[in-house]
């Protein structure tokens, strides 16, 4: 079934209650199945043949974002998303996943991206950087690919897009674990970047995360700097190239999305980029580090009420923090937030408030 | 129940109607889940490859009054309820271990009312406690409830087992923090305690329920005092010769003033976990203590504090060892840091008056390492919750090499446990300190109570005449 090591993490979260209450389904749902200890123990159970690892298992494999908060929380360092993307590997392989998820599976196979639809170009030449849009911003937030362009033509950075930009394999990845598909898919991106032969700036942070931690480890490792927009932005902020807009007067509050805020310990820029754009930040009492995710792209596509019901509680955090902005640069959390802005506050696009 | 019977799919259906069809789940993959708590024995069970007990049906009620149609509905058919919130208990407590409906209360996890000028927080009894105390820090204030399940026990938990925090000392445990309940009984009534809990209106009910295990209702909402955070909290560690010592001095501590945290280890759990985490290394009985609230309260207790422990001959460490155990107060419970299978271990903890606190002590050591010398196992203890009147002892057992065969380990896990517990019996104290009875102590109940347990059977008969809630549990 699942690795040695795979096994390993969930054998030892499986008597594990520590991070159950930083783990957004669970919280939505109220089901012990979605926590990171039943899912550990789940897997032993199959492990020992005293359970099956049938299409229920599997389900209960999809029923979670991917969002690292457990991980992140574990003072030991056991990592719950190591083995349940590796049992959505096995569910995959033994035609036990979902329906609504093998479509998907589908369609990103074929061509991508989890829409199945042809990624629309942004291409565009320029000499300065590589902008990677990513399948989300390119199909369903596309404003925010193109308030990313127009900001850093305001800061006088000659940006290139790749015509036929490649997917990263960050989709097929989070559904089906890093199989072999996954790693092709991930070798035709790095190799189209590669040959631009330009610093990249990579607009999705789930991009960004598949691009530095696993394309190294298959051996298809970008060979130029691989920035986060976030981060590219904030230092054209801090250099005066992109000036600082007038106050807005609007207090909002930063979200930190899940892989810019656990897997590269990115908060400052975002802020900084709220404050350039004129916005007084104040904050979330869940956040950074610890911010509770809103959903992601991949996990609407299969679980779309599930989803809502996430971003929801994440605007219920925004409502208690008295500010009247929800502030992002991320397009997996624009696309989920922007399901179900309450009366009286405002989803923000930190890129077009900047332009 | 009998699977796959007419009245299994009568009974199903009428739960369907009560919390909905998409929380009622009989699929063998969401009941397996709740065949393991905390509890070491569900733990080996699992781990040997063996099944754990599992509910017929899993029932997920929304409100009160979803709780209340399917106590109904199981009082009428005579139908087991076991409660689970967390899961997270030691004492085998949610283990549903007669079968039949395992109602998850995680569901009910609403904050209904925050009142800061008043000072209390009224919540549904299924809310995560970290989530609730989150929410109640978000406004400046605590409820002052920190135990190391703070992140995985629910509201409903706590309660059940009258659990207790870290800062205990300072501010009580769960019954102290409790304001008010609403209960469903197993009959399905839903009813309410006295809209405060200090007065001579009648008998408080409060405490009926808080520690009954789900075994005399279902309490479904509580209201709890919040406090301001401190201005200031220091945190201080010192070390005594020897545990005698420290018991001396700390009974004259919290006789004195009023620390948050008093943690007093033996000799051999200074040398081992405290080592091990906090990196202190020195023979001796190690005691961290903070002290919390207004900077002038709290520099006139420390300086009380610092004359009782040089009468004993403590050294004082200062502040970094006492800080360094409260910002790794949570990494002692995770995995390996934490006893772990393939280890056999449990906390015996319990509670005294100061006259017999230290004489429990020293005869759970002798009747665990006397009577269980053979397995090679090892006891330490410490002490973290402290009264004007007593303390109690959190010891522990620890044997790395228990028996292979699960019925075999089951047989010597709970020779320790008689032993173990009729020591503290036989000498002042009683059966638990904050995990509860559960499962794991259910037998011992009758030895403790004696003739008072007639009380307690009384009530479970009156409330519970069908002996629906939480059978087996609490040796009612």
């Amino acid at each position: 079934m699942i690795s040695q090591n795979a096994l390993h993490h969930a054998e030892k979260c499986r008597f594990c209650w520590m991070c159950r209450h930083l783990c957004p389904v669970q919280h939505q749902t109220g089901r012990e199945v979605n926590t990171p200890r039943a899912k550990g123990l789940l897997l032993s159970m199959a492990n020992k043949g005293t359970q099956p690892f049938d299409k229920d298992m599997a389900q209960a494999m999809y029923e979670c974002l991917l969002c690292d908060a457990c991980t992140n929380d574990c003072a030991t360092g056991y990592q719950p998303p190591l083995f349940i993307r590796e049992a959505r590997t096995e569910a995959v392989v033994n035609e036990l996943a979902p329906e609504a998820v093998m479509k998907l599976i589908d369609n990103a196979l074929e061509t991508g991206n989890i829409y199945g639809v042809e990624k629309p170009s942004y291409g565009q030449d320029g000499t300065d950087v590589l902008v990677y849009i990513g399948e989300v911003a390119a199909i369903q937030v596309p404003q925010m690919a193109k308030n990313l362009l127009a900001v850093l033509k305001k800061a006088g950075v000659s940006a290139k897009v790749l015509a036929n930009e490649p997917a990263s394999g960050v989709m097929l990845g989070d559904l089906m674990g890093y199989t072999e598909e996954v790693r092709q898919q991930a070798k035709a991106c790095a190799d189209a970047i590669n040959a631009a032969g330009l610093p990249v700036v990579v607009l999705d942070s789930y991009d960004a995360e598949i691009m530095k931690q696993k394309y190294p480890e298959w051996g298809c490792e970008i060979k130029t700097d691989v920035t986060t927009a976030t981060a590219y932005v904030a230092k054209l902020i801090a250099s005066g190239k992109l000036e600082a807009k007038a106050g807005t007067g609007v207090q909002g509050a930063c979200h930190d999305d899940d892989r810019l805020a656990r897997t590269f310990h990115e908060f400052a820029p975002i802020r900084a980029m709220a404050k350039a754009a004129g916005y007084e930040v104040g904050e979330m009492f869940s956040r950074e580090k610890l911010a509770k995710s809103c959903g992601t792209a991949v996990a609407y596509g299969y679980m779309p009420a599930l989803v809502e019901k996430i971003a929801a509680s994440r605007w219920e955090d925004l409502k208690r923090s008295g500010c009247a902005a929800m502030l992002t640069a991320s397009p997996q959390a624009y696309l989920c937030l922007s399901l179900c802005v309450p009366e009286g506050k405002a989803l923000v696009d930190l890129y077009a408030a900047l332009v | 129940m009998q699977d796959k019977s007419l009245m299994f799919y009568m009974i199903r259906s009428e739960l369907e109607d009560a919390v909905g069809a998409e929380n009622v789940s009989t699929r063998e993959m969401e009941r397996a889940v709740y065949s393991v708590d905390y509890f070491w024995l569900s733990r080996k069970w699992q781990d040997a490859g063996e099944t754990g007990p599992m509910p017929d049906i899993v029932v997920r009620p929304g409100s009160a009054e979803e709780v209340s149609k399917v106590l109904k509905i199981a009082n009428y058919y005579k139908i087991p309820v076991t409660t689970w919130g967390g899961g997270s208990g030691s004492q085998g407590g949610a283990l549903p271990v007669a079968g039949g409906i395992l109602l998850d209360i995680k569901r009910m996890d609403k904050v209904i009312d925050i009142n800061v000028e008043a000072g209390y927080v009224t919540c549904e009894t299924g809310i995560i406690f970290a989530t609730l105390e989150e929410r109640v820090n978000e406004l400046g204030y605590s409820i002052m409830h920190l135990p190391s399940c703070l992140t995985c026990c629910t509201v409903g938990g706590a309660l059940a087992h009258n659990g207790i925090g870290i800062l205990s000392t300072k501010y009580g445990k769960m019954d102290d923090m409790c304001l008010s309940l609403e209960v469903a009984l197993p009959n399905g009534d839903i009813i309410n305690t006295l809209p405060v809990p200090k007065h001579s209106s009648g008998p408080n009910l409060i405490p009926l329920f808080v520690g009954s295990e789900g075994t005399l209702g279902i309490m479904t909402k509580a209201k709890f005092k919040i406090v301001k955070q401190p201005e200031v909290r220091t945190h201080h560690a010192f070390l005594f010769p020897d545990i005698h010592t420290g018991y001396q001095a700390c009974r004259e501590i919290v006789q004195a003033v009023k620390p948050s945290i008093i943690r007093l280890f033996d000799e051999a759990e200074t040398v081992s976990i405290i080592k091990k985490i906090i990196g202190f290394a020195k023979k001796g009985s190690f005691m961290n203590l903070t002290l919390e609230g207004y900077e002038k309260i709290v520099e006139a207790e420390k300086e009380i504090v610092l004359s009782i422990a040089e009468k004993y001959h403590a050294e004082y460490l200062g502040n970094e060892y006492g800080e360094k155990w409260f910002e790794n107060r949570i990494t002692f419970f995770y995995p390996d840091h934490i006893m772990d299978l393939p280890q056999m271990f449990g906390t015996l903890d319990t509670v005294a008056t100061h006259d017999n606190i230290e004489k429990i002590y020293w005869a759970m050591k002798h009747a665990v390492e006397d009577g269980f010398g053979e397995y090679g196992v090892r006891f330490i203890s410490h002490s973290s919750h402290w009264y004007e009147w007593g303390a109690m002892n959190y010891s522990r057992f620890i044997i790395d090499n228990p028996p292979e065969d699960p019925e075999e380990a089951l047989r010597l896990h709970n020779r320790i446990w008689n032993a173990g517990v009729r020591a503290a019996l036989a000498n002042g104290g009683v059966l638990n300190d904050h995990h509860g009875v559960g499962l794991k102590l259910s037998r011992l109940v009758k030895e403790q109570y004696g003739p008072a347990l007639q009380v307690l059977q009384a009530l479970k008969k009156e409330l519970d005449p069908n002996g629906i809630l939480n059978p087996y549990k609490m040796g009612l």
